[in-house]
């Protein structure tokens, strides 16, 4: 054991930084300098006359080449779970996966960007390096192990795209969007700040293994006998209930959406795009951490790692004295089992918390959403009340990963898998869906429905991509919309139990609600005539281009999801252990 | 474990409950000024106060002294509580910048005139 | 380079280059260079490129790894004189002499499973030997010089407005149409893909996916001038009769897989480092030393359909009473798959009875025609025969071979009268096809591939150079040309080089002669080998000799219609002129070609011997059929046979060139006075024996019969009875209705209708748009989930 002075730990500090920690965080760093260039290089003579663009798409590309594994694929079918940084950060293969949907999606949407001449060149270098000023903080977001990271990323994700709503000036709508959306967001950072402080301070840690060793440590059923114990899991609750609050904000579900509609009205196409697939795709991954992060310790798995005896399992030893209380709480435990599905284990309570919080909010989400949806008449709010009940949708896949866990891993795996799935083909369907809508404002001015009336005539490659895309929305068979959401409803059949029924029921219905709203729209386009009023549409070549191959994957996984599917089994294949 | 028994606050010497108290006290009044004050910085401004009562929060319960029992949060609420610090300077700066922006727009900075986008 | 996983690669990058092309074509033909020109060349670069990885797979890979069995060969030729005497004397003995071959050199594996189906897989895999790469390099050889060819043929569609002369609208213009230049290679480039898919498949699943993706392609190439009748028609029936053999197919490939249970051609191995057995390992067992041997599944299979059936129970019992020894096991069930494979075969290469669509298959652009006569469609039928042959039992080889020598014969005839140049050589690729199927029903693999594949080279030839006339002189028919020769001599000689190969010219008994000769007396002699030994089968080996004369005579009489003597119209050959280089090209390398590949130096016959399928080259005997013999194909050598066989073939040959040169070159005999002598034949063969009508009576007319009285029961009687049953409904209906469906169904079903719309426009109203309220639900929503969670988790869950 070495004597703790300051230069020891500087150098382990060092060490654990330089050796083990920057060379997984490689894409975050090409990121980093990206942006660092981006605002840099105009202050050189000349830097004018570098166009942002390439910047921007080499720093991504570059980012998302790193982030790919060294190893292959395969390699993460045996990687082990890292924590950087001291454990601020996690690495494994769920990080390593969203990192590359995230750098993948980034690539695209800065393609896109430069299409539409959203970014033009007096603003492309702000509006780069906002988007990867915000790709940086959804990395983070997903590999957050520690509350200030999770904090942290939230903000960095969040305050870009504040900024992002408000890009295009001069416009009342956009500068209200960006307005309602800086003051709601920042209210509930505010709120979910105030509950992480609640939860930190009543476990003594921000790190998320050690918090939810504590929590353990606690031993909640038998907290709750005593007036005293009650109002700490009180407080408990309320932190956890806060948290939720900021998460259900970046993931828009009720009643935390309301800033979702009218900023996607009132922010571009583009932005609206990069807000309901990143964004989202980032807090889902984050919420799944908090819910296994603090509804799991290694000896709530079913499978118990022996080389490393778990630390709740020594406290119960510990406490031999009190073999009847001991005896009370294996028989709880063996009940609540048998009655909430979530497994056993002292975390169970925390566990069926954040099943009922997230399956409640999951079900209220996904029906409010489509049944708002319906009557819009503008096509980015139709779409943001979408976005809504997708989210509401994927959310189900976590509360049923996370009942899952406690019982079996590899069930638990497959509902991550469905979750990871859903993802990767919603970035597909909603980068194209809003990239069209993108398109068609350039050259048609307006992002009314009813505006799009009659477009197969005129345009039939963008009217049959854009029905494609919708009716993959809705999830119907030969698309690919069909495949995660069927595997989400068997995830949810997995779980089992009176909660997971329920919202397996809730979730089939709901998919037969949205068939009206995305129909419609489809029908305006293919059936209904023409106005007389409106001339030729082009998108022109490159924009058609690109909305063909953003839309061709919804076709071919549609038919062949396997390779899609394998890849996301591999990227779930060390979770939970 | 822990408790925050109101009554006993002014009996006992100072320690963790009254600071989170007044974490407390700040962040309702926060909550209040955000949601009752019609003009925007008024509302930045309450959204600084929740912060605050956050922070100060952590900075309780990361204190060695208030509260000796081997479950403070140690340095990272100190570090915490700086990070917060940064970060909500700079999400005031954008808010103020997006004020500014919607005032450049609107010819004011009344957030009930932000209703164009409903429904 | 390693072959095991180099050949793979390369075939399959030839593979899918064409199908690329194809993509690119689709989607951006329209606008590659003016009117899609770019179009063209992008396919044909595709398809070089698929030669030259065709190529490279051949002498950069295949050969430097393989040796020719060379051992085996001067053995053979060694010991030709023993084998002679051997088997002349005691024909029991000769069978030990060649010891049965094993499995040849081949590599295959799965590239990508589509799917499980309980036992069954449907993979894309691939199996490659010589044969696989020989194909390879022929298909994409011939293809590569039909496209270039069709650069030039096809140029009038690059106009903006392309006029159809054939066809005339009501107001008795041409039609005019816009130019499908683009169009026409992207079917090109995916017959290619097609073609390639079929040669390289390691199943049979797969080989019927590639099957009808040929066919598909040939419908669309066929109906090229879809607005002509005649084209649309063609491309129908081409189609349909395909179907037909294609539902034989289908059978065959059921009765195999229930009995096997499997699709795959070779051994592969599995993930687990287990060998699964494919079809050749499991029909042909190592135990039973290469000889065909129903496996345990096929036995118990038939013997369950015929135990099923009562009266087939009592045949069976019959059968061993006749004759003990007979081992029947298996073998019928053998002899289904063999003949249901077959008729797939019979389809596509256009064999008797369903050989009518080829000719009709002329409608195409004529490269449509070089392509699908010489590389592609009918090839596949020919290769899969090949491809398949150790799954064949004796009895089926022997339907082969009957089916092969009956079209020879009859499509040899037909051509005799024929005046369309194209129809003519559509004629001679059945009837050649026919003596590729008999030297395969008869046990000559290595001859009746070796000819498909001189023949597609010379056959491409042929239908080049036609297409160049066509193109010169703007008409198909052979009586109103003539004398060409003088002002297109490149077509004229290389049309010249085509007809000698495809008579098989050469000097008889020595190694010097035409790609033709080679193959041609490869199957003469394996034809005489089995007469030989099956002396019931004696019209088996007299048919192809009095084909070689046909061939001879028809195939001369085109030329010199075409070519030689004085101009039938002189206003057509005044406008005749030599076709471009462009297409002139494509004539010569297709020539050199024809007059080279069947050389020995070029070793293309110990190529395929190396590809040889696994146990056959020892003679078998049928089961079923006891006195049937396949002999050994290295038995048709021997001088005793060589010899007549070659003599005969030359004479015959010479004999068929004499008479043509006799009436159509030196005009001794008058051709129309023939024509009147000999009415009644003239008349039979003019009209194609009758087939199309024969078919037209047999099965359209009746076909039609029927559906008329279908359409006529179905309109008066169904149709009435529901008609009534309707009215009756509807008045029950209506009374229902006006009692009960009007008042609570439809008040359930709009209340939830509109309910829900309600409710969706309701919920819109939450969103008020003001951010003092949304900030106020924050605190709103918090509130509200505590108080739920809390109701849910105390009321709701149970807890213990």
């Amino acid at each position: 054991m070495q004597p703790v002075t300051l230069q020891n730990v500087v150098d382990s500090l060092v060490d654990n930084t330089l050796d083990m920690s920057l060379p997984f965080f490689r894409p975050e760093l090409a990121l980093c300098a990206t942006i660092v260039i981006l605002l840099f290089v105009r202050i050189f003579k000349g830097g004018e006359y570098i166009p942002s663009f390439f910047i921007a798409i080499l720093g991504s590309i570059t980012a998302l080449i790193l982030a790919f594994p060294a190893e292959g694929f395969e390699s993460w079918a045996t990687m082990p779970r890292q924590e950087l940084f001291t454990g601020m950060l996690v690495y494994d293969t769920l990080t390593a996966f969203i990192r590359i949907f995230l750098l993948s999606f980034v690539v695209l949407f800065i393609i896109l960007s430069r299409l539409t001449g959203i970014a033009d060149a007096k603003d492309g270098q702000d509006y780069y390096a906002l988007v990867l000023g915000a790709t940086l903080g959804m990395c983070i977001m997903s590999s957050a192990n520690h509350m200030m990271m999770l904090f942290m990323g939230v903000e960095m994700a969040s305050v870009p795209s504040y900024v992002l709503a408000g890009i295009v000036k001069g416009r009342q709508r956009s500068s209200e969007a960006a307005l309602k959306y800086v003051i709601y967001g920042a209210g509930t950072a505010g709120v979910m700040l105030y509950g992480i402080s609640l939860l930190t301070g009543v476990l003594g840690s921000a790190h998320l293994p050690t918090m939810a060793a504590s929590l353990a440590d606690l031993d909640i059923p038998n907290l709750l006998t005593t007036a005293e114990g009650r109002l700490t899991v009180m407080v408990l609750v309320l932190g956890g209930l806060m948290l939720g609050v900021g998460l259900a904000f970046k993931l828009s579900a009720v009643p935390f959406h309301f800033w979702c509609p009218d900023v996607f009205e009132g922010a571009s196409a583009e932005v609206d795009a990069f807000l309901s697939v990143a964004s989202k795709a980032a807090a889902l991954v984050l919420l799944l951490r908090v819910g296994a992060g603090l509804g799991l310790t290694t000896a709530e798995l079913p499978v118990a790692d022996s080389a490393d005896p778990p630390r709740v399992i020594a406290v119960a030893a510990n406490e031999t004295t009190a073999p009847t209380q001991n005896a009370v709480l294996v028989k709880q435990v063996a009940d609540s089992q048998d009655a909430t599905h979530v497994g056993g284990g002292p975390l169970s309570p925390v566990r069926r918390f954040f099943v009922i919080l997230v399956s409640l909010i999951a079900i209220v989400s996904c029906t409010f959403g489509n049944l708002a949806a319906y009557g819009q008449t503008n096509i980015k709010r139709m779409l943001a009340y979408s976005t809504i009940a997708h989210a509401g949708f994927m959310m189900m896949a976590v509360a049923a990963a996370i009942a899952l866990a406690g019982r079996d891993v590899v069930d638990a795996r497959t509902a991550v898998s469905a979750l990871l799935l859903y993802i990767t083909l919603y970035l597909f369907m909603n980068l194209s869906a809003f990239a069209i809508v993108a398109f068609l404002r350039n050259e048609m001015h307006s992002e009314d429905i009813a505006d799009y009336a009659g477009l197969i005539r005129t345009s039939p490659l963008t009217a049959v991509m854009m029905t494609a895309v919708l009716v993959s929305l809705i999830g119907l068979p030969p698309l690919a919309g069909f495949w995660p959401k069927l595997r989400v409803l068997q995830a949810l059949y997995m779980a089992g139990g009176p909660l997971m029924t329920f919202v397996l029921v809730a979730a089939a219905l709901n998919t037969a609600i949205a068939l009206v709203y995305y129909l419609r729209v489809a029908k305006t386009m293919c059936i209904d005539p023409e106005p007389d009023t409106r001339g030729a549409v082009s998108l022109g070549f490159l924009p058609a281009a690109f909305v063909f191959v953003v839309s061709v994957p919804v076709l071919i996984f549609g038919i062949l999801p396997g390779p899609l599917a394998n890849w996301t089994d591999l990227a779930v294949s060390q979770l939970f252990s | 474990m822990f408790n925050f028994p109101l009554a006993n606050l002014l009996s006992e010497p100072v320690g963790v409950a009254h600071y989170v108290t007044v974490g407390a006290i700040l962040f309702i009044c926060g909550a209040l000024c955000m949601a009752t004050k019609r003009n925007a910085l008024g509302v930045l401004m309450g959204i600084e106060l929740v912060l605050n009562g956050a922070n100060l929060n952590f900075v309780a319960f990361g204190s060695q002294y208030l509260r000796n029992d081997g479950h403070s949060l140690g340095l990272d609420g100190q570090l915490m509580a700086l990070f917060v610090i940064v970060l909500a300077a700079a999400e005031a700066a954008v808010a103020l910048a997006i004020a500014l922006n919607f005032y450049n727009n609107h010819d004011s900075i009344d957030v009930d005139r932000a209703d164009q986008l409903r429904g | 380079m390693d072959p095991d996983t180099t050949l793979p690669v390369l075939l399959m990058a030839a593979w899918l280059v064409p199908l690329a092309s194809f993509v690119l074509i689709v989607l951006f033909g329209k606008y590659m260079g003016p009117r899609g020109i770019g179009a063209g060349y992008l396919s044909v670069l595709a398809i070089v490129t698929s030669a030259i990885f065709s190529l490279i797979a051949m002498f950069g890979v295949w050969l430097p790894n393989h040796d020719f069995p060379a051992a085996h060969e001067s053995e053979h030729s060694s010991s030709t004189h023993d084998g002679a005497v051997v088997s002349a004397t005691d024909e029991s003995h000769s069978k030990d002499s060649h010891s049965n071959n094993p499995h040849p050199d081949y590599y295959t594996g799965d590239w990508y499973s589509l799917g499980e189906f309980g036992t069954l897989k449907l993979t894309i895999g691939y199996y490659i030997d010589s044969l696989t790469v020989a194909m390879f390099c022929m298909v994409s050889v011939i293809a590569s010089c039909v496209h270039i060819y069709a650069l030039g043929y096809m140029h009038d569609e690059l106009h903006e407005q392309f006029v159809d002369h054939e066809v005339t609208l009501s107001s008795g213009e041409h039609l005019h149409r816009k130019g499908r230049f683009y169009r026409f290679f992207q079917y090109l480039s995916l017959f290619c893909f097609s073609m390639f898919g079929i040669v390289i498949a390691g199943n049979v699943a797969m080989v019927f996916v590639f099957w009808e993706l040929v066919g598909i392609c040939s419908y669309f190439l066929i109906g090229f001038y879809i607005e002509r009748h005649s084209a649309s028609t063609a491309a129908n029936k081409a189609f349909i009769v395909n179907r037909i053999g294609d539902f034989g197919m289908l059978i065959g490939m059921m009765a195999l897989w229930s009995s096997v249970g499997t699709f795959a051609f070779g051994d592969m191995k599995n993930e687990k480092g287990e060998v699964e057995q494919g079809l050749f390992s499991l029909l042909r067992p190592e135990e039973s030393e290469y000889q065909l041997a129903p496996p345990a599944g096929m036995i118990a299979e038939q013997k369950r359909m015929f135990a099923g059936d009562p009266n087939a129970s009592a045949g069976d019992a019959a059968t061993p009473a006749i004759d003990p020894k007979r081992n029947t096991q298996g073998q019928w069930l053998l002899f289904i798959a063999g003949v249901g494979i077959f008729c797939g075969c019979v389809g596509k290469s256009a064999q008797f009875p369903l050989h009518v669509w080829l000719p009709d298959a002329m409608e195409g652009p004529t490269p449509v025609s070089a392509l699908v006569h010489s590389a592609t469609m009918v090839a596949a039928g020919v290769y899969l025969v090949g491809r398949f042959y150790p799954c064949f039992s004796p009895e089926a080889l022997l339907v082969i071979a009957y089916v092969g020598c009956i079209t020879l014969f009859i499509a040899a005839t037909i051509a005799i009268t024929a005046t369309d140049i194209k129809r003519v050589l559509a004629y001679s690729t059945v009837s050649q096809l026919g003596y590729m199927m008999l030297s395969l029903g008869l046990g000559g693999w290595v001859a009746g591939m070796f000819h498909l594949i001189t023949h597609a080279f010379f056959k491409g030839l042929l239908f080049l150079c036609s297409g160049s006339v066509i193109h010169a002189v703007h008409t198909n028919d052979m009586t109103f040309m003539g004398g060409l020769r003088k002002k297109m001599p490149i077509t004229a000689y290389t049309m010249l080089v085509g007809c000698l190969a495809i008579i098989g010219a050469g000097f008889p008994l020595s190694v010097y002669g035409l790609s033709g000769y080679y193959s041609k007396d490869a199957i003469i002699e394996q034809a005489w080998s089995f007469g030989s030994v099956n002396p019931q089968h004696a019209i088996l080996k007299w048919a192809p000799v009095a084909g070689a004369f046909i061939t001879a005579f028809y195939m001369f009489r085109l030329w010199y219609m075409t070519f030689a003597g004085q101009p039938s119209d002189p206003h057509r050959y005044d406008h005749a002129h030599e076709s471009p280089r462009v297409m002139t090209g494509p004539l010569i390398v297709l020539a050199a070609f024809a007059i080279g590949i069947g050389w020995p130096i070029f070793h293309v016959n110990d190529l395929l011997e190396q590809g040889r399928p696994v146990g056959t080259l020892s003679a078998t005997h049928g089961e079923l059929l006891t006195n049937l013999t396949i002999p050994s194909e290295h038995d048709s050598h021997v001088p005793l046979i060589k010899i007549p066989a070659g003599i005969a073939a030359f004479c015959t040959a010479l004999a068929g060139v004499l008479l043509a040169s006799i009436i159509y070159l030196w005009r001794l005999l008058n051709p129309d006075e023939l024509k009147e002598s000999f009415k009644p034949l003239y008349g039979f063969l003019w009209n194609k024996w009758y087939f199309d009508e024969l078919y037209n009576y047999l099965f359209v007319k009746p076909t039609l019969i029927v559906s008329h009285c279908a359409a006529w029961f179905d309109r008066n009687i169904i149709d009435s009875i529901l008609h009534t049953s309707a009215a009756i409904c509807k008045a029950c209906s209506k009374v229902v209705d006006a009692l009960f469906d009007q008042t609570v169904v439809d008040g359930t079903v709009n209340t939830l209708a509109s309910g829900t719309w309600g409710l969706g426009l309701w919920l819109r109203k939450i969103q008020t748009g003001s951010l003092r309220q949304y900030v106020m639900f924050i605190v709103i929503g918090t509130v509200a989930l505590f108080v739920t969670i809390s109701i849910v988790q105390a009321y709701f869950i149970p807890t213990s």
